[in-house]
């Protein structure tokens, strides 16, 4: 018994011996370790910002900055460090940006990726001494756009990120909720749901007409401008009565394709408003058809463009009705940036657009699609080919 | 007596070498010897940590209870041990990046808790501290020899620093953990042809040798192992 309680005792004592030993070591050094630790953080921060100083973790919780940004430090001459995380091609990747005070930046690195074609280990290099409108201009890369385009998103928001920390706002909103938050200002019945209507009049001075989902009315856009037309087809802007008169009045009537057996195989549907339009939808050969016609080993698809003209040949809009091609490369096609070029033109210069980065393949097919209706155009106008 | 003191002090380094002789220590002694200076920071650090261990352990030789001996040991070393880790930690950061996890495994390095068991829970404090001293140099020089074979000839490089001669001939393969194998196991050869004959060796490879004998010492002596060759008892 005396043996156990002794044997007790001395373990304890020699426990709480190293244990104080401990303590103060560790009261020594745990500061130092700290130091090194932080030191070592921001030699990954100077990478981004070779001449900073004093780097300070910024709580960014009070704040309401991108969704891509995770954390951000602070430099003492008044610069950020940004790292965002975003989503690329793959499942997305880590960049890290500096910001210097005067709101160019001072370097993008490539901090975790698993993007497939490594592109965004060097893309970072062309932003460097860049500022907003210089980042803007940087071109994203033909074959990785998904990829790079992000990269160069989460590069202007570390831009704006540095802005609003600054002080400054910025609109954080794209140019899809942009839109969607102006249709609804112009036209709060319609819920924030709106579909771009396709157009198949010449309406004059309209941009572009936006009907609600839930059928209580029409937003006109002109210019900068959005006009709300309600349910009862009211409004007090003249043009766009006159344009919504014209709108409503349009009766398209279907164009019977068997009649003209294999003249118009590439057309898959095809209607005439009683203004004399055409509304047509063409097939094109995207990617992953080169040979026949009838043949897609990537999808199976091909790409189906509805275009409405005018009967002397002058396209009035376009729309992208669907399409199979790459994600992230080809279907940009689908993009209304892309379609929307093709509005106003005509047989003579439908060609002067600007492609698909890294997909030729695609523009080539959607404007074969285009020469395919304007061919049909003169079919059905001239009644033979 | 000097004499004496002496032997205690040289034996670890070639005669009772706890790497090539005694085979303590192994897993270290692969795992951190693919370059000089990670070998060098983990022979010194077990070096700093023996001699501590063994100083307070043959301080208190008298005070531990037997029955909880290996505990009280196990504490110190431990002890001992997170203490060099956070110094290292604190001022050699890029030692402590380079050793990682085997710093704090030098708590369960046999060496430590071998020579306080066979050492330092049996002799006096200045004696226990030339042991440690001596079985931490063996330690080091064991490691750095090791590594300078394999930096050398494996990564064409002396801790760190190209050796631009030797780059085409380098042998990848050694320093890789086979590699550390090959070159241990030829080491522990070659020192055995150096000691071959010195008189002490079978005594301390025999029962009375190993950390364990206290508690099968017994078993060991009725079972005596045939002593003819010292691989025998490893």
């Amino acid at each position: 018994m005396k043996k156990s309680v002794q044997s007790t005792i001395v373990l304890v004592t020699i426990c709480a011996v190293m244990a104080i030993l401990l303590a103060l070591t560790n009261s020594v050094a745990a500061p130092i370790i700290k130091q090194n630790q932080d030191a070592a953080a921001n030699e990954a921060l100077l990478v981004v910002m070779p001449d900073g100083e004093g780097f300070e973790k910024v709580d960014i919780s009070s704040y309401e900055l991108p969704a891509t940004v995770t954390e951000v430090y602070k430099e003492a001459k008044g610069g950020y460090v940004v790292t965002l995380t975003t989503a690329g091609y793959g499942s997305g990747f880590v960049i890290m940006c500096g910001v210097a005070a005067d709101g160019t930046v001072t370097g993008a690195v490539c901090l975790a990726s698993t993007e497939t074609l490594g592109y965004e280990k060097t893309y970072g290099e062309s932003f460097a001494g860049k500022d907003a409108a210089g980042v803007e201009a940087i071109d994203t890369i033909s074959g990785a756009t998904k990829t790079t385009s992000a990269y160069k998103n989460a590069v202007k928001d570390a831009l704006n990120t540095a802005i609003i920390l600054g002080g400054g706002s910025v609109d954080l909103r794209d140019e899809a909720q942009i839109l969607n938050d102006n249709l609804s200002a112009a036209l709060p019945a319609g819920e924030g749901k709106f579909t771009k209507l396709f157009i198949a009049e010449v309406i004059e001075g309209i941009d572009a007409v936006y009907t609600a989902d839930n059928g209580k009315g029409y937003v006109f856009v002109i210019g900068e401008e959005f006009i709300p037309v309600d349910e009862n087809g009211s409004t007090d802007n003249a043009t766009v009565k006159t344009a919504y008169d014209i709108l409503v009045a349009s009766v398209v009537e279907d164009i019977d394709l068997t009649a003209y057996g294999d003249a118009l195989k590439y057309i898959t549907a095809a209607k005439k408003t009683a203004s004399g339009n055409y509304i047509l939808e063409a097939k094109g050969n995207g990617y992953g058809i080169m040979g026949g016609d009838d043949y897609h080993p990537a999808s199976g698809e091909y790409i189906i463009v509805r275009v409405s003209m005018t009967p002397d040949g002058k396209i009035i809009d376009t729309f992208t009705v669907s399409q199979a091609e790459s994600e992230g490369i080809g279907d940009a096609c689908a993009d209304e940036k892309f379609y929307g070029q093709f509005d106003g033109k005509t047989e003579s210069d439908y060609k002067d657009i600007d492609a698909i980065g890294g997909a030729t393949l695609t523009t080539n097919g959607y404007l074969k699609a285009i020469e395919r209706a304007f061919d049909a155009l003169k079919i059905l106008e001239g009644g033979s080919n | 007596m000097k004499n004496n003191n002496l032997s205690i002090l040289l034996k670890g380094i070639i005669k009772e070498n706890p790497v090539f002789v005694l085979i303590l220590g192994t897993c270290p002694s692969l795992a951190t010897t693919n370059n000089v200076a990670g070998a060098l920071g983990m022979g010194l650090a077990a070096l700093v940590v023996l001699i501590c261990s063994n100083v307070l352990i043959s301080l208190l030789r008298k005070i531990i209870p037997d029955s909880v001996r290996i505990p009280c040991y196990i504490v110190i070393i431990a002890g001992f041990v997170t203490i060099v880790e956070m110094i290292v930690h604190a001022y050699f950061p890029a030692l402590y990046d380079m050793l990682g996890v085997y710093l704090a495994l030098i708590t369960v390095n046999c060496i430590i808790l071998g020579r306080a068991e066979m050492f330092a829970g049996k002799n006096s404090v200045g004696k226990s501290a030339l042991d440690g001293i001596g079985m931490g140099l063996g330690f080091t020089v064991a490691l750095v020899l090791m590594a300078t074979i394999r930096e050398v000839l494996g990564n064409a490089s002396f801790a760190g620093n190209p050796i631009a001669l030797l780059e085409p001939y380098k042998i990848e393969f050694l320093v890789k953990a086979p590699g550390g194998m090959l070159v241990y196991g030829l080491l522990i050869a070659l020192v055995y042809v150096i000691t071959r004959g010195k008189a002490p060796l079978k005594k301390s490879f025999s029962c009375a040798g190993c950390p364990n004998a206290g508690s099968c010492q017994t078993a060991c002596t009725s079972a005596q192992a045939p002593e003819s060759e010292k691989g025998d008892a490893q």
